[in-house]
């Protein structure tokens, strides 16, 4: 199975849902989960390559839920969905180990370069 | 609300008519008193030097006096004392050398002496010499004729005598041998006033004696004559030792009087000089010091006045300020709600904005399949999904707009290490920049000091500074990030890249809002105006320089401590 393992992150269904469609489209193994613990446990459960993880969400917050994959799986790429205008949660982020971040809302064709690159950078990692 | 808060500030205003005058009285008290005080300390210090002053001469002037007095009747009395024992008594009473004697004492006492004349004990006139024909007066019952039988030698006190002149008597008795003598000259007292009149000083100085008993010796100041009697009360007749003054008060005149016993405590010898006289000098120094403290006084007010003028311009202009500055607080104040408002909608909205997006887009996707191409208007299908995709990617910059626009209303300034904040943004960027073969050169001064700044927005505007030079770069090039400390308590800060430049034309304008090169829809970050809006609003500059295919250079020059300015916007 070659087909980078992607998982979405975010509360919102619909967003989440579509979102997936469209990148499973692209020959992209996609998984979706509506909030952080879901994103945890199948995370343990197979280890994904990149995760898109949206940084508002209730419960766990995203930069938590970074933290956590990070403990369980430090070899996962994160990338960012921001609501913000400011670049201060991305900041953060990035210092806690994510590979980039986006501004929501995005352009899919962003996205599928940022997932490319991660994907990219972690590939050069294992080897 | 408006109105209300305009209230406010009217009541709250440092500058008010009470003020002004407020301000003006206490200062024209304080320099009016003031030089009230000076010139009362000068006028009473000098009036009393010139009291001493006034006091000490009649003191002095009385004291000649005596003296001068006392020597003039003593000479006069030891002259005939001489005569009684150069000549004997049989010589004496024969006429003609009385005469001979009298000739002499007329010449050299200048008329002193009226008559000459020698008495047996019996008060008989044994010759005489002078004007009036007093060979038959008999002596025995006059006073001084008894004194002198007991003193051996007297002067009189002044009368009038069968002569109807005021005169007086110097009488001396002698004893030659067998024989008990006396020899008896009137005095002119007009003759003898005059040494005590004549003496005057000042413009109302007079000296005047008065006898024990109460009688004008001299003519008085005020009219008396000769041998009139003091009018009560105007004259205390006690003994005393040494010299007595004062000043006082009789018959609205106010003068100074120095007295003094003279010829063995028979005759008071008084002094008089007016207070006008003696302060007349003063008075003159007081109107003219009156003059020189009115003027001193007027400058003083002029000056107070415009100095006043002056404080109060600008305690006017502080206010104008101050209300100024409280407008611009309360629109700041304004804005930061407004901030906050749109920032919540721009969350909320960004949702629904994006399943939009997510949505036409996988129809497009879906268009986009071999088996959809066949399918009828499918053209019109994909024109309308892209111009709902192209207008909710519209929608997605306003909210973004909303959102960097909200972040600016709320400055929280501390400390900042400007070195480790232009690492943490380089570093969101970096990864990016090296698949596209950019490299950031870094160029920190290692000395550089904190800064009190906002940390959150110089950071937005040095990520899109970046964002910039990448854009600008594309790929392939370098970009180079520095810190300098200055030497007046700022920092600069410059970010340069090796990119395509900008044309001289744009590079005036690229501050200006809305100004774009960029294709719509390209580029998240901040406008170039933002940022511009951001470093003054923190109390820096920034600079733009730049050569086209050479690259371009932004430089931020921001204070270590911001200073107070006023909120843009």
């Amino acid at each position: 199975m070659d087909n980078p393992k992607v998982l979405l992150v975010d509360d919102e269904d619909r967003f989440r849902q579509t979102l997936k469609k469209r990148v499973s489209s692209r020959e992209y193994n996609v998984f979706d989960a509506s909030n952080g613990i879901q994103a945890l446990e199948m995370i343990r459960e197979e280890p994904m390559d990149v995760v898109i993880l949206d940084v508002r969400m209730p419960g766990l917050s995203g930069l938590e839920t970074l933290t956590e994959i990070k403990k369980i799986s430090p070899e996962t790429e994160v990338i960012l969905l921001t609501g913000h205008a400011s670049i201060d949660p991305a900041i953060e982020g990035m210092r806690l180990g994510a590979f980039d971040y986006l501004m929501k809302p995005c352009e899919l064709e962003e996205l599928m370069v940022k997932i490319d690159n991660a994907f990219e950078v972690k590939r050069k990692k294992s080897e | 609300m408006g109105m209300h808060m305009k209230r406010k500030e009217r009541a709250a205003s440092v500058y008010s008519i009470r003020l002004r005058w407020h301000i003006i009285i206490s200062y024209c008290l304080a320099a009016v008193i003031s030089l009230a005080l000076i010139a009362g300390i000068i006028y009473f210090e000098y009036r009393s030097s010139v009291n001493e002053r006034a006091t000490a001469r009649l003191v002095s002037v009385v004291m000649e006096h005596k003296g001068t007095i006392e020597n003039f009747l003593f000479e006069l009395a030891n002259t005939m004392r001489m005569v009684t024992l150069l000549e004997d008594f049989d010589n004496l009473r024969q006429q003609d050398v009385l005469e001979q004697v009298y000739a002499v004492l007329e010449k050299e006492y200048d008329f002193a002496f009226e008559d000459l004349g020698v008495l047996d004990l019996d008060g008989n006139h044994l010759a005489y010499v002078g004007p009036y024909d007093l060979m038959d007066r008999n002596y025995i019952q006059a006073e001084w004729f008894q004194d002198v039988l007991e003193k051996e030698m007297v002067i009189s006190n002044v009368f009038l005598g069968f002569r109807q002149a005021p005169h007086f008597i110097i009488a001396v008795k002698q004893t030659n041998g067998q024989d008990t003598w006396i020899l008896r000259a009137t005095v002119n007292a007009v003759k003898f006033a005059s040494l005590v009149e004549y003496v005057r000083f000042g413009r109302t100085g007079f000296a005047y004696i008065v006898s024990h008993d109460g009688y004008y010796q001299t003519r008085s100041r005020d009219g008396y004559r000769v041998m009139d009697h003091v009018a009560p009360d105007h004259l205390d007749l006690e003994f005393f030792e040494g010299v007595n003054f004062w000043e006082l008060k009789q018959d609205q005149r106010n003068f100074f009087r120095a007295k003094t016993w003279i010829k063995d405590n028979d005759w008071l010898l008084v002094v008089e000089q007016d207070v006008d006289d003696i302060y007349g000098e003063l008075y003159l120094l007081r109107q003219n010091a009156l003059i020189f403290f009115a003027l001193g006084g007027i400058l003083l007010l002029v000056l107070t006045l415009m100095t006043m003028k002056l404080l109060l311009r600008k305690v006017k202009l502080i206010d104008a300020e101050k209300e100024l500055l409280d407008e611009q607080l309360i629109q700041s104040h304004k804005l930061a709600s407004i901030g906050q408002l749109s920032a919540g909608i721009a969350h909320e909205i960004n949702n629904p904005l994006a399943i939009i997006g997510e949505e036409s887009g996988w129809m497009q996707d879906i268009l986009k399949r071999e088996n959809m191409q066949g399918i009828p208007e499918h053209d019109e299908l994909t024109d309308s999904l892209r111009e709902i995709n192209q207008q909710a990617g519209r929608c997605r910059k306003i909210t973004h707009k909303l959102l960097s626009f909200s972040r600016k209303m709320d400055a929280t300034i501390r400390e900042v290490d400007m070195n480790q904040l232009m690492d943490e943004v380089a570093a969101l960027r970096e990864r990016e920049a090296g698949l596209s073969s950019i490299k950031f050169i870094r160029d920190y001064d290692q000395d550089l000091p904190m800064i009190h700044t906002d940390s959150s927005q110089v950071r937005q505007v040095l990520f899109n500074l970046i964002n910039n030079a990448m854009d600008a770069i594309n790929k392939n090039g370098e970009i180079s990030l520095s810190t300098k400390k200055n030497k007046d308590k700022s920092i600069t800060v410059t970010i340069s890249d090796t990119g395509m430049g900008i044309p001289q034309e744009n590079l005036t304008r690229i501050f200006d809002p809305f100004f774009t090169t960029k294709e719509p829809g390209k580029g998240t970050g901040l406008g170039l105006s933002i940022c511009h809006g951001i470093i003054e609003k923190l109390g820096g500059t920034i600079f733009v320089a730049s050569k086209v295919g050479e690259g371009t250079t932004f430089t931020i020059r921001l204070p270590l401590e911001p200073s107070v300015t006023v909120a843009d916007d």
